[in-house]
């Protein structure tokens, strides 16, 4: 199937404007607020599509190269998950703390980029 | 139940139980949650014109069986109400509880306080300029009532739930465990918890979610009440030493403690307000520990926004990372 025009993220860009520029200056109280959740939520999608593909990859390039073989990016992590319960991997090892970080950091980037300032 | 029978029956229990006539005026709904609700209402006691606040619990058995119901264990709202009424007595600026409901009022589990006025709104009480002053006081006001909380003495309330730091920990696997979620971050974080365990911990009434936000706030006189008490128990003092410093109760406020103090201004007040000496480690712990278990809670809101199909809870499921950044930059020494 070839590609719709326009992509994802311009869609919910569109969607995005109506509802900050036209529908919020309308609204008051329990509904500009729960309006104002939406939007946020809108905004976490648009740049989750952004985001996402490279994000994975990269997750998964890091957890390769910590657990020593590939695999999908989920099943690793899972794996790693298991790791640092069972103990077999150190919560103070480098390695791990670096990839937790830039894991997070990755994760904030999509759900809350304003996180980094507080 | 309809409005006009409501209003009666709490006219009626608000004229036995605090005095006649018991007219209500201005009954509001503030808040409404599936096992709590909050009422605000004026009402006519002899010749007086007095505010109060109600809470209802739902009566018992409505809450859905699920595996995770003994998890957190909430004491009764008959408890809750007798916990505010020991706090108030040990010079705390709990609620002060005006009457407790029985079966015969016909509203449910409840009881009825003294309303304060003020603000709760964490944003506006770090941020505000109008609250400026309030903010001065609020580090010293937080260790004195802190003090007066874990003098109370445990022999009173007999009934609070004792958890320790390391059930607390296995708890949050329990959650995780039944979500089914494997997050290198969170699994992190517990490990990290369990391998710093504070020893020889002592053992108070603990209020459990003492922060900004549960705090009522005056201009002048800054902290006037301190709320919420459901989830009260015994265990560790120095855990709401650490809970108020959690990065997500600061609301973007510039200090460690609640968003408005420095930790040593907040260890010195309680230790001069009669509060044991404090260990800062100790604190640290719980505060770091306080981060991953806000990521658990948000995991559980965004599961029950799930269910729901709600979308503020579903948003606060997408929050989880910011306190596991928080607990990593915590224990990484690189948080303010």
């Amino acid at each position: 199937m070839p590609r719709s025009m326009p992509d994802a993220p311009t869609l919910l860009k569109a969607a995005m404007k109506y509802l900050e520029d036209e529908l919020m200056p309308t609204l008051s109280g329990y509904h500009r607020f729960k309006t104002r959740v939406t939007i946020n939520a809108i905004a976490i999608v648009k740049r989750e599509a952004e985001m996402i593909a490279a994000q994975t990859a990269a997750e998964g390039a890091r957890l390769a190269a910590i657990l020593g073989h590939g695999g999908d990016t989920e099943t690793l992590s899972a794996e790693l998950a298991e790791k640092i319960r069972a103990g077999a991997i150190s919560v103070d090892d480098p390695a791990l703390r670096a990839h937790v970080r830039q894991s997070l950091a990755e994760a904030l980037a999509i759900n809350n980029p304003k996180w980094f300032d507080r | 139940m309809s409005s006009p029978e409501f209003e009666a029956r709490l006219s009626a229990a608000v004229s036995r139980r605090i005095g006649a006539p018991g007219t209500i005026h201005k009954l509001e709904r503030l808040t409404g949650g599936a096992n709590k609700t909050t009422w605000s209402f004026d009402a006519e006691i002899g010749g007086r014109r007095e505010e109060f606040i109600l809470q209802l619990s739902s009566a018992g058995a409505a809450e859905q069986p699920s595996p995770l119901a003994d998890i957190a264990p909430h004491i009764t709202a008959d408890q809750d109400a007798r916990v505010m009424i020991a706090a108030v007595r040990a010079g705390v600026p709990a609620p002060r509880v005006r009457a407790i409901l029985e079966p015969s009022d016909g509203l449910g589990p409840g009881y009825v306080t003294e309303r304060v006025a003020g603000e709760t709104l964490g944003p506006k009480i770090v941020r505000d300029e109008k609250f400026a002053s309030a903010r001065t006081m609020m580090t010293r006001q937080c260790g004195a009532i802190l003090a007066a909380i874990h003098r109370i003495d445990l022999k009173e309330l007999p009934f609070l739930p004792y958890q320790d730091a390391a059930q607390l920990v296995a708890v949050q696997y329990r959650i995780a465990d039944y979500y089914g979620l494997h997050h290198p971050a969170l699994e992190l974080g517990l490990k990290w918890a369990i391998e710093h365990i504070p020893r020889n911990p002592r053992r108070t009434v603990v209020h459990g979610d003492f922060r900004t936000g549960n705090f009522i706030v005056g201009e002048n006189d800054g902290i006037r009440l301190l709320l919420d008490w459901e989830i009260a128990q015994s265990g560790d003092p120095m855990q709401d030493l650490g809970w108020v410093c959690v990065k997500t109760w600061r609301f973007g406020g510039p200090g460690p403690v609640g968003g408005f103090g420095k930790r040593e201004d907040l260890f010195a007040a309680y230790e001069k307000a009669g509060g044991s000496s404090v260990d800062p480690d100790q604190v640290r712990f719980w505060e770091a520990f306080g981060s991953v278990k806000w990521a658990i809670g948000c995991l559980r809101m965004g599961m029950r926004g799930i269910e729901e199909v709600g979308i503020e809870r579903c948003a606060i499921g997408r929050r989880i990372e910011e306190p596991l950044w928080d607990f990593l930059n915590l224990i990484e020494g690189r948080d303010n």
